[in-house]
């Protein structure tokens, strides 16, 4: 890989590797290496700029779960050297929670999550990057209802004037990364099944899906069969029935070995104007960033993956609501 | 398919074709043509000789739960040239199921407990002339029974006591009572499927330090109890936990199939046997020297994620593995008296 360092075979080996070499092999350092000076890193919980943010970040989420394991389920990517490649690394993450830190004292619990990361890496380099973490299965596998777990952020990052905004495309910078994806027909296949469970069009899950569809979703909850991922869908977007729906980045791929696949970052900006997934309607102005995986077989397709972070949407609801104490 | 009905356009859609016909469709009647004449189903529950009692159980069953779903997960299946007769060709196939049913009325599992309950299956058929004439399944009882609330080693206990005592009781499959049918070929010689098989053979040597080689650091996993895993420590617990209940057991790989298909991660079912004693402390607590026998079915699927081997050597990404945990408890009750 031209410009890359010749340890790595080719992009999921150096993302497999490095991730293993920042997160869990301690390598916090060497984020000064591989993570741009000035990278910005969007998660729905809000815009980070920089590499040091990411390092105290690190630190701290070491200290409250040293044992965190950053297990990589694929990584699904696009681009090439010259002109920058984007991975979408899907990963499971496991951890005990021994220490003090964001979800309060330990409560010895132990969790597995899954997160995508969206990196765009160039040169040996991450310099542009989106991330969805299931903060809300975090919470629920402490002993916290995600909108408690949001109350509670609220109170701890100073109450609701002080408190970090949650991410919302007007906060958004212009990184290094300007690609949209690539051109594969799965990709593609995703991104219309996508809009039409957003344009409420919901045969398409009975029509495209396999009937054994294993699914796993935000919350660190999933099922098999279409119920389970038809009721999931019907209930976020009953709970946003306005809301804008975008396809911000798609990539689609075939390769030896695997199964066909794909991976979408999407976004719904708008009110929350129904009742579903998040309790009554407040009339809350949301955004939420969400990123789909999906795998096809021979009867459709088979396994797919979506998270969005439950936490950072009922924090904007709370906020709205002032419903914060 | 010669030998089938035309409808059917390959061996995935027959299977997963009859088996929503029968179950979910209520052709219940159809298996007097779909089951051969004489056909032996294994599960680990018992050995059950031709297809006369067959809409019975089934309508037994449909009966506990009318709500039933059968999920085809996948068909894992190879060509049987040998089996071919002068009308037909033959095949065997390895289903995966999920199945969702309520538990809404009496029958085998006792008073109805009115839960929701969500286990998988895998079967392996031996198919021709548009029929099933061998048959090896293992259904998840454990998942079953522990998801309606009861603690497993009780229930195979109260089983015993419903089905008449350890004198009158369905024995549960063993060599002794397992009957030959007509298939005796051993599947196909796809790489996958050696693959997966030397995999299980070296975890049954005790070379447990196959598992971080040959699974990926990330494998999804899924065994019996309906517990899922994670990576190489839970495979490890798993089979670690079964060998060390059976340390000095005979293992035989009895069926293997590999596939590589086009829109399919490359995958492996490998059906195998332990026999033999009840002699260690792992997955069935105290040891108590009962004499069992165990029928495992196992998927794989592979993907191209190195684990701590080289990068680009495939390693298992995804597993499935059955084996009937009540069955087990079943034979080691009979043996040691602990039974009502």
């Amino acid at each position: 890989m031209k410009g890359f360092s010749n340890k790595f075979k080719d992009l999921p080996d150096y993302i497999v590797k490095i991730t293993k070499e920042i997160w869990e092999d301690r390598g916090l350092a060497t984020l000064h290496h591989y993570y741009a000076q000035d990278i910005p890193m969007r998660f729905p919980s809000g815009l980070v700029r920089g590499n040091a943010g990411v390092i105290d970040g690190t630190l701290a989420t070491l200290a409250e779960f040293p044992d965190r394991e950053l297990l990589a389920d694929d990584v699904i990517w696009s681009g090439n050297e010259d002109d920058g490649f984007l991975s979408s690394h899907r990963l499971l993450t496991t951890g005990t929670h021994t220490g003090h830190g964001a979800f309060g004292a330990p409560t010895g619990k132990r969790f597995t999550i899954h997160a995508i990361a969206d990196c765009a890496a160039r040169n040996d380099v991450i310099d542009d990057e989106w991330l969805i973490r299931d903060v809300g299965g975090i919470a629920r596998q402490l002993g916290w209802r995600p909108s408690d777990y949001a109350q509670y952020q609220i109170a701890q990052e100073g109450g609701p004037d002080t408190c970090q905004r949650p991410f919302h495309p007007s906060h958004d910078v212009q990184g290094p990364y300007t690609g949209r994806g690539n051109d594969n027909a799965w990709g593609k296949t995703l991104a219309t099944i996508l809009q039409r469970i957003m344009d409420k069009d919901f045969t398409v899950i009975r029509s495209d899906y396999d009937r054994a569809v294993k699914t796993e979703h935000w919350g660190a909850r999933g099922g098999w069969g279409w119920d389970f991922v038809e009721t999931d869908w019907m209930r976020l977007r009953s709970s946003f029935p306005t809301a804008d729906f975008k396809i911000d980045h798609q990539i689609g791929r075939a390769d030896p070995g695997l199964p066909n696949r794909a991976a979408v970052r999407w976004s719904l900006t708008g009110k929350h104007a129904g009742a579903g997934f998040f309790g009554a309607p407040t009339g809350a102005e949301v955004h939420i960033m969400g990123i789909t995986h999906a795998e096809w077989g021979e009867r459709g397709l088979r396994r797919e993956y979506t998270l969005i972070d439950e936490v950072a949407i009922w924090k904007q609801i709370l906020l709205h609501t002032g419903q914060t104490q | 398919m010669r030998g089938f009905d035309p409808r059917w356009q390959d061996v995935p859609h027959y299977i997963i074709g009859i088996t929503r016909q029968i179950w979910e469709a209520r052709h219940i009647g159809a298996l007097r043509d779909l089951y051969a004449d004489g056909l032996v189903v294994r599960s680990p529950a018992s050995v059950v000789v031709d297809n006369s009692n067959i809409i019975a159980a089934t309508m037994a069953t449909l009966a506990e739960f009318p709500d039933r779903e059968l999920l085809g997960e996948d068909v894992i299946w190879c060509d049987d040239p040998q089996g071919a007769t002068k009308t037909s060709d033959a095949y065997v196939s390895s289903h995966r199921l999920v199945c969702t049913a309520t538990h809404a009325h009496a029958g085998m599992y006792g008073a109805p407990t009115g839960k929701r309950v969500t286990y998988r299956i895998l079967a392996d058929c031996a198919i021709r002339d548009g029929a099933v004439y061998d048959e090896w399944l293992v259904r998840d009882q454990a998942a079953i029974v522990s998801q309606m609330g009861f603690d497993v080693v009780d229930w195979a206990r109260d089983l015993i006591a419903r089905e008449g005592g350890p004198d009158n009781c369905v024995p549960p499959m063993t060599p002794a009572n397992d009957v030959v049918g007509p298939y005796d070929r051993q599947g196909n010689d796809n790489e996958w499927g050696t693959r997966y098989a030397d995999t299980i053979r070296a975890i049954m040597a005790a070379e447990m330090d196959v598992i971080p080689r040959a699974y990926d650091r990330a494998a999804n996993l899924h065994y019996p109890g309906g517990q899922n895993g994670l990576g190489w420590r839970d495979a490890d617990k798993f089979w670690v936990g079964l060998r060390a209940a059976f340390p000095d057991a005979a293992f035989k790989v009895e069926h293997v199939i590999g596939r590589d298909d086009p829109m399919m991660p490359p995958r492996a079912a490998v059906r195998w046997s332990l026999h033999g004693k009840h002699a260690g402390w792992g997955r069935f607590g105290t040891p108590t020297g009962a004499e069992v026998y165990i029928m495992g079915i196992s998927h794989a699927e592979f993907g191209p994620f190195a684990g701590n081997g080289a990068w680009g050597d495939p390693t298992i990404r995804r597993e499935y593995t059955l084996i009937d945990d009540t069955a087990i408890w079943k034979q080691i009750h009979l043996q040691t008296g602990a039974h009502p």
